[in-house]
Parts: structure tokens; C-alpha cells; sequence
């Protein structure tokens, strides 16, 4: 998904200076991007609308600290990715699992003889989805990834191969069962 | 024959492949295709529809921050009492420097009231003109600095400085939210 939205810089202003109406209209240019994100981050939609939540509560608190450099979504996007990222650590702590654990896909769901790419991709681990998208689809460099995790760019690096690997060992079942 | 890893292909994705990668994948039909299998993998990815969130969630944010606001309001004007309160116990033990002091309690009451004022016109944070806005995202900017310098120990003559830039300051302010105010006949 492609964001291109412009932000008028005087919706900015007035949103800096607690303008109830800009701030609802940021929300309502960014909440689908916003939301988007998070949701083919995280497990289950209701996370995701926690993270939107949680995203736009630190837009209209810190939205003074904007100084305009970059892109408004730029800027929005990296909370969200952090409020993501920060639940899904808060969640595998919970769960004691290991950062980099290959994944057991969504609660509820198995892998099919018949996977598209959307389904593979939700079958990848928290951390393979999260590195997979902010990589191929945001286009964050693995050095911000790494940044965001808190790990290594060689974590970042090796995340991303393993998820792609294993991608196409789904795609590729799913095509000689259908052969 | 040695075949691309994911790693080989994604450096080559990347333009940061090995000499033997970029050298392999020209000769290697199937290490192409798989590159074209990447290729055309996160071309999909990117492709897929954007997911709408099921429920508006603004109402909750809205009245988060209101909350929030409504807090540190009366926080700071209980804050900005205290203080001159405080002072005037100071005036009594350190009659030396009254005058200062005196200069510094008049100046902190004349900002808590202000603050109050402001606090009338800006209950639930209005329209406001986009030239307004912008006029009192300036004046809040640097009302915040000085509020940053008035945290770190400093003479007194210089805090008097500080207090009087901040009372002016607000009563800039107070005048954009009033003159708003009357604009919309609240």
C-alpha cells in the first residue's frame, strides 16, 4: 500500500496548537494507513486497533514536536511501527517465547493444501511479518529495522531470508498440491 | 552445481550481492526464476488491498487527551500558586532580598492568572484561523522554552527575567484565544 497523502502545513499548524478539528482530520487522513499496518503486523484486529489507538494518542501528544522534516506519514508511521513492535516484545515476553522463534501462524488457522500469499504471509512469526513488511512494503532499510527492534542488522538481514524461504516453501506446497 | 541462497537472492535484490552470485545468476536459469519469484512475491505484497479499521476509534483518543489536558491545567495553576505562595514565606526570612522576591511572587500570580484566563478560553480546544493557529503554536513553542529554562537553577534576577518574558508571552495568548472567542460569540 502506497501512502501519498499531503498534509496541508496550516492543518499541522492549527493540530499543533490543540485545534480539536485538525487533529480529528489528521486521524481521519492517516487512520487506514495507520491501521493497515499495524493490522499485517500484528495478530488479531483487535491488537491493531490498539495500536491505532495508542499511535494517535502520542500523534496529538507529541504532534508539536513535529518540525516538519519529512513527510508527515513518515513520522506517524514510525510510532506506529514502534507501538506495534513494542507490543508484540511485550507479548512474546508474556509468552516467554524468543524474539526470532519461528512462528505457530494465527490463533485458529492452519495451513491449507490451497495458500494464497496473504495467507502465507499471515502464517509467518510476529517478528518474520513485522521485518517482511516494514522492509518490502514501508521500505525501511534494515538499519531502521534494527533500530526499531532494538537488534542487529544482521538480525534484520537473516529475519527477512528466513521469512522469504520460508514463503516459498508454502506458495510452492500449495502449488504441487494443486498440480 | 551451487545454487543462490535466500541471502544470495536478496542481496542481489538489494544490489549488494557477491562477485559468484551476480556472476551464478546470469548462467543459472533456475536461480533467475526464483529471483523473479521474489521479485514478483513482494510486488503482491505491496499489491494487497489496505485493511480499514472495523471501528472509529477517535472518540476514545479525543477524550483521552481532553482528560489529559484538563489535568495538567489545573496541575500548572495549583503549581504556579504553590510557588508563589512559597515565596511569599521566603520575603519573611530574607528580608535582603524582599524586593526581588516581591518582584518574583507579583509576576508568578500575574502568569497563574493568567493561566486561568486561558484556561476559559481553551476548554475544548477550538477552531482556531490557520493564521491563528500558527500564532499560537509560536507563542506556546516559546512559552514551553522558557518553562524548560525556569526548571534549571538560576538567579533570581535572572528568573524575574523569565517569568516576565512568560507573562508576556501568555498575555499574547490570552489576547489570540479571546479575540477567537469573540470572532465566534462564545
Amino acid at each position: 500500500m502506497t501512502v501519498a497523502l499531503a498534509v496541508p502545513d496550516v492543518l499541522v499548524a492549527r493540530a499543533k496548537a490543540g485545534d480539536q478539528a485538525a487533529l480529528e482530520a489528521l486521524f481521519r487522513a492517516f487512520e487506514t494507513p495507520v491501521y493497515n499496518l499495524a493490522r499485517r503486523i500484528m495478530r488479531t484486529p483487535e491488537d491493531a486497533e490498539d495500536v491505532l489507538q495508542e499511535t494517535f494518542l502520542e500523534v496529538v501528544r507529541s504532534i508539536r514536536q513535529y518540525r516538519g522534516e519529512g513527510h508527515l506519514w513518515g513520522w506517524i508511521r514510525r510510532i506506529a511501527a514502534t507501538k506495534a513492535l513494542m507490543r508484540i516484545r511485550r507479548d512474546q515476553l508474556r509468552a516467554a517465547e524468543p524474539l526470532d522463534d519461528e512462528p505457530a501462524g494465527r490463533p485458529g488457522t492452519h495451513i491449507g493444501a490451497n495458500i494464497d500469499l496473504e495467507r502465507a504471509f499471515e502464517h509467518l512469526s510476529d517478528t518474520s511479518r513485522s521485518v517482511v513488511w516494514l522492509h518490502d512494503v514501508e521500505g525501511y532499510t534494515h538499519e531502521e529495522i534494527a533500530d526499531l527492534m532494538g537488534k542487529s542488522v544482521s538480525f534484520s538481514k537473516s529475519q527477512l531470508a528466513r521469512a522469504h524461504a520460508r514463503l516459498r516453501r508454502m506458495l510452492q506446497g500449495s502449488e504441487g498440491a494443486e498440480a | 552445481m551451487m545454487h543462490c541462497t535466500m541471502d544470495d537472492l536478496l542481496a542481489l535484490r538489494a544490489g549488494e550481492a557477491s562477485v559468484w552470485a551476480r556472476k551464478h545468476i546470469e548462467t543459472c536459469a533456475a536461480c533467475r526464476a526464483e529471483l523473479d519469484a521474489l521479485y514478483q512475491r513482494v510486488a503482491q505484497l505491496k499489491a494487497l488491498p489496505a485493511l480499514r479499521p472495523p471501528r472509529d476509534r477517535w472518540p476514545v483518543v479525543r477524550d483521552a487527551v481532553r482528560g489529559e489536558r484538563a489535568r495538567r491545567r489545573r496541575t500548572w495553576g495549583v503549581w504556579s500558586l504553590a510557588a508563589a505562595a512559597a515565596l511569599a514565606g521566603v520575603l519573611l526570612l530574607q528580608p535582603n532580598q524582599a524586593a526581588l522576591h516581591a518582584e518574583l511572587a507579583e509576576v508568578k500570580q500575574q502568569s497563574a492568572t493568567l493561566e486561568e484566563q486561558l484556561q476559559r478560553y481553551d476548554v475544548d480546544g477550538r477552531v482556531l484561523s490557520g493564521r491563528a493557529a500558527a500564532l499560537v503554536a509560536d507563542l506556546e513553542d516559546r512559552i514551553a522554552v522558557i518553562d524548560g529554562a525556569l526548571t534549571s537553577p538560576a538567579q533570581d534576577a535572572q528568573r524575574v527575567k523569565l517569568w516576565q518574558q512568560r507573562v508576556g508571552l501568555m498575555q499574547q495568548l490570552v489576547t489570540v484565544r479571546a479575540t477567537r472567542a469573540r470572532y465566534v460569540g462564545l
